[in-house]
């Protein structure tokens, strides 16, 4: 009889002991996740374009204390002119989004993708860096099953009002970083996640979605995929990203940034790699080698397969494509002037080559611009992007681009269309920006002229264009 | 309408005068009308349906589709003229409806895109064991028609054999050029056409467009989806030539320089030009004999071996065009061209004009079905040349679906080997179908080179 009370005594006290455990976890979750706010802050910009101003918000964690907040690298277009980036607002989540902290903006870096902004300093007392938060395990990987939690951030007219999300891990593979892959949401895009002690476990990433099907009335059954853009059930681990918080680009430029010069990197399957006898060997077929590249000066040929970089074979990834990531990152830690070595499988034949890397290219979002508003278009310098994009050999660049043309305006009625490569004006040829922007604006100031003629390239075909101003 | 008028008998009420007009209007109406049923019917017996069976390539296999379409007789010895998009070199079987509803089978005797016309021959053994008879269309000259003429489209619409529908010409010259317009093929480009507000509709492709003696003035080929009685024929004076010329080559063999016109428009004052004077260039082919030349986009076109060209409007451009297509291949062709200020004078050596559309062919074992990679298209797709095969498609559970491959990929080298031609990919696939054994496969999507292995 004793005995079966016994029981029940010590089974209560177990659940009351479990039950006042999991309610103090709770009460320290608010706590924890009350301290952790204050390394999340919401973002506005606003983008200039032609025509208006379009505001984007996102959220951003705050990576040091000095005020440098990061944001996820899909925030910001990577066409758009960091000078068009204006009016950088920080929100503090939960208070009145009617005051803001002015903050400015630093640039991307070019291996993370992530884009730095740097908030003025009376907000710096009110935000602590995500590393303050040291995980209770550095290094070691989440357990499979293992909870997690994050924040969320709800919209303006909300607040920014911070909200807790949480879950357990599913699974941890490389993409090429380290990723944790949650069951179900875990933190808005771009924002950290916590271990249960509340130590910092990882960022937030965008990007991924699940397939769903899709039935209604006419449909039977559409494949489609959903992503959420406010939640991330993925995170990078701290491990991998942590090193990155402190890689604030020297410039709005995000420069150096360092290039090889190879296009179109595909990965090779394995099914290839025991084909050609390769064994286990991972790799990234080269589709083309660019003009005047470093990879070019180095005897590296179109349809090379590149096996080893510095020495090291390249890893294999699942998913295959994974190889190429990896391939493009560790590149871009490299400097200009660093040598990688390289071994490729040329037909039947290894090759090695040293390359030495350089300062890429100007980049589209580097390329001078200049708008007509009475003409109603925007010349683009022509930069080595648009050569790679219509084949051009790099003696052979020369004319503008329209990077915008007006709807209605004199431009667009005669049929210029966004991304027409501009060769001549007036019957004469574009050598240089300069030159197009010179005649284009002695046109635009000529207020007895009727019209003008351009001759421009679309998809390889040429074609005569009279705009006609009056 | 006239049976219906005759049955009605006048009524009463109706004056004296008023009968004898209507007796008047009826004596020149049965006139009329007796002229246009001796045309009529002589034209009504060389109409024929054409059921057409034809392979497709589009799946990752050989299927075979079934189409209908119109055509006419053309001559005694039973040459029938039709649409190149009713029948062409796909055309597995071709069945005709004679207007006796007899069914006899043809052979295509050949095909011009260019122009949508093909010419297929009747069974004429067959026809004269079968005691079968027909007559032959007389063609007009295409030339005197005038915008207003009346007109009348026989054909099989929506397989309605014998149709016949009333139209007038809407335009004699109407400009049209399509680059994908005959199943995939260009078409359109060296002619103008005929355009008729006579209700056009599915097949009725390659039936006549005739005048009220029957006489056909154009073969119908085409309306505007959508729209309403907008169609357009090939004029009759165009359909003879074809006609002559794939009944002695069984094609029609062009010349090209690779120089695409534009209207000048408003231009000519720009370029100072006397009025309606020259052609202009929009642009020129890359690596063609007029790029080759030194030829580009912006210049203008005086003449073309001495005879002044205006190109004005679009409808003058095609038979400017037509004037360079129609010299023999390997011809010097000397233009006159003003470029700003100065004149120059390039002599340019033709070369035969080519599809951008290949050939097509079914890999029955790797379930894959693809097109040769033309000059034109590696031209107007900046690929280095014409190397390679164009995926058309691939069949789910096949070697090359679980390889990885899709449509639209360019397959450039089988087993390291360059697909420079499609005898090249045939002879490696027969090789497999012998002694199967993994393959790998080099292609590229959109510039982007990948590998893929064909496993048995």
């Amino acid at each position: 009889m004793k005995n079966p009370y016994r029981l029940f005594l010590a089974s209560l006290a177990c659940v009351i002991a479990l039950f006042a455990c999991a309610s103090a976890t709770a009460a320290d979750l608010s706590a924890l996740f009350k301290e952790r706010v204050k390394s999340v802050v919401a973002v506005e910009f606003f983008t200039e374009s032609e025509l208006d101003r379009r505001p984007t918000v996102t959220a951003a964690l705050v990576a040091d204390s000095a005020g440098t907040l990061v944001l996820p690298p899909s925030a910001i277009n990577g066409y758009v002119q960091p000078e068009k980036l204006k009016d950088f607002r920080v929100y503090l989540p939960g208070c009145s989004a009617s005051e803001y902290s002015s903050a400015q903006y630093l640039g991307q870096d070019p291996v993370s993708g992530w884009h730095f902004v740097r908030v003025e300093e009376k907000l710096w007392s009110s935000l602590v860096p995500v590393t303050a938060f040291a995980a209770k395990s550095p290094g070691t990987e989440p357990a499979l099953g293992e909870e997690f939690w994050g924040i969320g951030l709800r919209g303006k007219d909300e607040d920014f009002a911070p909200y807790f999300m949480a879950s357990r891990i599913s699974h941890v593979q490389s993409m090429p970083e380290r990723t944790a892959i949650t069951l179900a949401e875990v933190a808005a895009p771009g924002l950290p996640v916590f271990d249960d002690a509340g130590g910092f476990a990882g960022v937030a990433v965008a990007g991924f979605g699940q397939t769903y099907v899709q039935y209604s009335r006419n449909d039977r059954g559409l494949p489609i995929m959903l992503i959420n853009t406010d939640e991330s059930s993925v995170f990078q681990l701290a491990s991998e990203v942590a090193p990155w918080l402190g890689r604030v680009p020297a410039n709005v430029s995000g420069r150096p940034i360092s290039w090889l010069g190879v296009y179109g990197l595909q990965p090779m399957d394995p099914e290839v790699a025991a084909f050609l006898k390769l064994g286990d060997q991972s790799g990234c077929v080269v589709s083309e080698v660019l003009d005047g590249s470093p990879a070019e000066a180095a005897g590296l040929k179109n349809r090379d397969i590149i096996l080893e970089l510095d020495g090291r074979p390249l890893p294999r990834f699942k998913p295959d494509r994974v190889v190429t990531t990896f391939f493009e990152r560790e590149l871009s830690m490299k400097k200009p002037g660093d040598v990688v070595a390289l071994k490729v499988l040329r037909g039947t034949e290894n090759v090695e080559l040293k390359a030495t890397m350089v300062e890429q290219p100007r980049l589209f979002r580097e390329a001078a611009r200049t708008y007509f508003e009475k003409l109603g278009f925007t010349a683009r310098e022509f930069v080595y992007g648009d050569g790679i994009a219509r084949r051009v050999k790099l003696t052979d660049f020369k004319g503008v681009v329209a990077n915008f043309v007006k709807n209605s305006s004199p431009a667009g009625t005669a049929g210029l269309r966004p991304d027409d490569w501009i060769l001549e004006v007036d019957g004469v040829a574009v050598k240089t920006y300069a030159d197009a922007v010179a005649r284009l604006a002695a046109i635009e100031a000529d207020v007895t002229r009727s019209d003008f003629v351009l001759l421009i390239s679309r998809s390889g075909e040429t074609s005569v264009l009279r705009i006609k101003l009056k | 309408m006239k049976p219906a008028t005759l049955n009605e008998t006048p009524s009463p009420s109706i004056t004296r005068k008023l009968t004898l007009l209507t007796f008047a209007f009826f004596a020149v109406a049965v006139m009329a009308e007796a002229a246009v049923s001796r045309g009529f019917n002589h034209l009504l017996d060389a109409v024929v349906r054409i059921d057409v069976r034809e392979e497709s390539f589009d799946t990752g296999a050989r299927r075979f589709t079934g189409s209908i379409g119109s055509g006419v007789i053309v001559s005694a010895d039973g040459l029938i003229l039709t649409n190149a998009h009713v029948a062409s070199p796909r055309s597995v079987e071709l069945s005709v409806t004679l207007a006796s509803l007899e069914r006899v089978n043809a052979t295509l005797v050949g095909w011009d895109h260019w122009t949508d016309l093909a010419l297929l021959r009747l069974d004429l053994a067959d026809v004269k064991r079968r005691g079968l008879t027909f007559t032959h269309a007389e063609f007009a000259d295409s030339d005197k028609l005038f915008p207003g003429q009346t007109v009348y489209a026989v054909g099989t619409p929506h397989g309605l054999t014998r149709t016949v529908t009333r139209g007038i010409i809407s335009n004699n010259r109407r400009y049209f050029a399509d680059n994908r317009g005959v199943k995939g093929y260009e078409t359109g480009l060296f002619n103008t056409w005929l355009q008729t507000d006579a209700a056009i509709n599915p097949g009725n492709s390659g039936g006549p467009l005739v005048n009220e003696n029957g006489r056909v003035v154009g073969i119908n080929s085409r309306g505007y989806l959508g729209a309403d009685n907008l169609a357009f024929a090939i004029p009759a004076n165009i359909a003879k030539r074809v006609v002559a010329g794939l009944t002695s080559a069984g094609a029609i063999t062009r010349s090209y320089v690779g120089i695409v016109p534009g209207a000048l428009l408003d231009l000519e004052g720009f370029y100072s030009l006397k009025q309606n004077t020259g052609m202009l260039i929009n642009s020129v082919d890359p690596g063609s004999p007029a790029a080759k030349a030194g030829l580009h986009g912006g210049d203008i076109v005086l003449s073309i071996n001495g005879t002044p060209v205006d190109g004005r409007f679009p409808e003058q451009l095609p038979p400017i065009l037509n004037i360079i297509a129609s010299l023999p291949v390997g011809s010097t062709v000397k233009l006159v061209v003003k470029r700003g200020e100065q004149t120059i004078s390039p002599a340019i050596v033709t070369e035969k004009l080519e599809s951008r559309q290949g050939e097509e062919w079914a890999f029955e074992k790797w379930g894959l079905t693809v097109r040769k990679v033309s000059r034109a298209y590696a031209r107007e797709n900046q690929l280095d040349d014409d190397t390679g095969l164009l995926v058309l498609g691939v069949q789910a559970g096949y070697p090359a679906a679980v390889a990885g491959l899709n449509s639209g990929d360019i397959i450039t080298k089988i087993n390291q080997e360059r697909v420079t031609s499609l005898e090249v990919a045939k002879k490696l696939h027969d090789a497999f179908v012998e002694k199967p054994v993994p393959t790998l496969i080099e292609a590229q999507s959109d510039r982007r080179v990948s590998l893929y292995i064909l496993k048995p």
